[in-house]
């Protein structure tokens, strides 16, 4: 489990994060939704062990570090175990698609050619664009390299940072049905998503945040019913504008 | 008397010219890529203790006019210290330290700038600090500077014939030596023109061409 307890960040004078607690299970996937500037992004960094809060602590399978760290203590980042997907993509752009895709495995001294490659490149329907590099690609297809590149890891953690805000309809409805089946394997997927429709039929938990704080949270029936009124008042917009 | 019979009458006179500018152009190019870049990394690595002696100095340099400077550590440092250096070691130190500063520039600015979120990418993939170093940092930089470096160096080239006037025997002074003799102003400085153009041109071509290569690839952020 990746768990993170009484979370709080502060960047300069602005609390970011206030006291938030959350837990990812290996099989589940939770949905992280709420308005832009409540911290879901520092709290996807935070789990994803690429920034430290200012209290708190975050627990991975077993290993507990808690914040602020004590002068001697290290955080053993467990990437790629845990890995992350952000919404800028973050490609490198000296290499092409496939490059970027494979560099990792390589890097790491495994088979860079896995027959798992071949079928996510045929399910993402990239082997047209393979070989281009990152700006001679669309968004859609850049988000689609960034998603393939993380799940040719094998990750036990996957953090999903608007994935699907680039996409059309038909690629987005592809990668939902991966995450869920990559869910149903055994992979904890935390992902932050505008798209109310994936949280309510593929989320197991939906947290609402707003403020820098969990406002709500519970199973995706919060979606259909919410009991805070920040939340209904957050569903009417997101439905307004859709 | 034709540029070809000048440069086979003259062809020792020629290549002995040419040999002290190689020479030159040798010390001043290794002098500056190795030490400049070492100087740049150390720069970016600790801004306060070497970057800003660094870049305090480059901006001082870029105000002075280089001949300016070569002359000045030619007659007046040298009489203030009471000693004589070769001319040839003088010229070849006064170009170094200014592509020296030159290129630790452009490898600090690119290094300061180096987009965070692509080590970040290769952190969450896994990559060790060291296969980041070498297939992502090391390859991204080199596209982004050889460019400007390349530019440089066809810059300090050039710059070599100023090693002229304080009678180094580079290959513009051989020319004017020739000059000086058969007075064929056109034919000679059209031949050395020529000689310039042959090696300078593919050297610029060729950084016009990496940047535009990898502008392109660069430009995705």
């Amino acid at each position: 489990m990746l768990e993170a307890k009484n979370i709080s960040k502060s960047y300069e004078n602005t609390k970011v994060l206030k006291d938030v607690s959350l837990s990812i299970e290996r099989g589940k996937i939770c949905a992280l939704i709420g308005p832009s500037g409540t911290g879901k992004t520092t709290l996807l960094k935070i789990l994803a062990f690429l920034e430290q809060p200012d209290s708190g602590s975050v627990t991975i399978d077993g290993i507990t570090y808690k914040y602020p760290l004590e002068k001697s203590q290290k955080v053993e980042a467990p990437w790629p175990k845990v890995t992350v997907v952000f919404q800028q993509l973050f490609l490198w752009p000296h290499l092409t698609l496939l490059q970027n895709i494979t560099l990792p495995l390589s890097a790491r001294g495994l088979d860079d050619n896995p027959p798992r490659l071949q079928e996510l490149l045929k399910l993402f329907d990239m082997n047209h664009f393979v070989y281009r590099y990152p700006n001679q690609a669309s968004i859609g297809q850049r988000q689609r390299a960034a998603l393939v590149r993380a799940l040719l890891l094998n990750p036990e953690y996957l953090l999903l940072d608007e994935i699907t805000s680039s996409l059309d309809i038909e690629q987005t409805a592809i990668i939902l049905s991966q995450l869920k089946k990559l869910g149903s394997q055994g992979i904890g997927i935390l992902t932050i998503t505008h798209l109310l429709q994936f949280a309510h039929e593929a989320a197991d938990k939906v947290i609402f945040m707003a403020g820098g704080e969990i406002v709500e949270e519970g199973g995706p029936n919060i979606l259909l019913t919410p009991k805070h009124e920040r939340l209904s008042q957050f569903l009417s917009v997101l439905k307004t504008v859709s | 008397m034709t540029v070809f019979d000048i440069l086979v009458k003259y062809q020792q006179a020629f290549a002995d010219g040419l040999l002290v500018t190689f020479q030159m152009c040798l010390i001043i190019w290794s002098a500056g890529l190795i030490i400049g870049s070492l100087l740049g990394i150390l720069a970016a690595k600790w801004t306060k203790f070497l970057g800003i002696p660094t870049r305090l100095i480059a901006f001082v340099l870029s105000g002075m006019p280089m001949l300016v400077f070569l002359f000045w550590l030619h007659y007046p440092l040298q009489s203030l210290l009471g000693i004589v250096v070769d001319p040839f070691i003088t010229a070849v130190v006064t170009i170094s330290i200014i592509n020296i500063f030159s290129v630790s520039e452009v490898v600090r600015i690119a290094l300061r700038d180096f987009p965070n979120q692509y080590i970040v990418a290769a952190k969450v993939c896994g990559i060790s600090s060291y296969h980041t170093v070498l297939y992502i940092q090391l390859p991204i930089i080199l596209r982004q500077t050889l460019p400007s470096l390349l530019m440089i160096q066809v810059g300090m080239l050039q710059a070599t014939l100023f090693a002229s006037l304080i009678s180094v025997n580079e290959i513009f002074r051989v020319a004017q030596q020739i000059n000086s003799v058969i007075y064929k102003p056109v034919e000679i400085y059209t031949a050395l023109g020529i000689l310039f153009l042959a090696i300078c041109l593919p050297m610029n071509g060729l950084a016009l061409w990496l940047r535009k290569q990898f502008t392109r690839d660069y430009s995705e952020q």
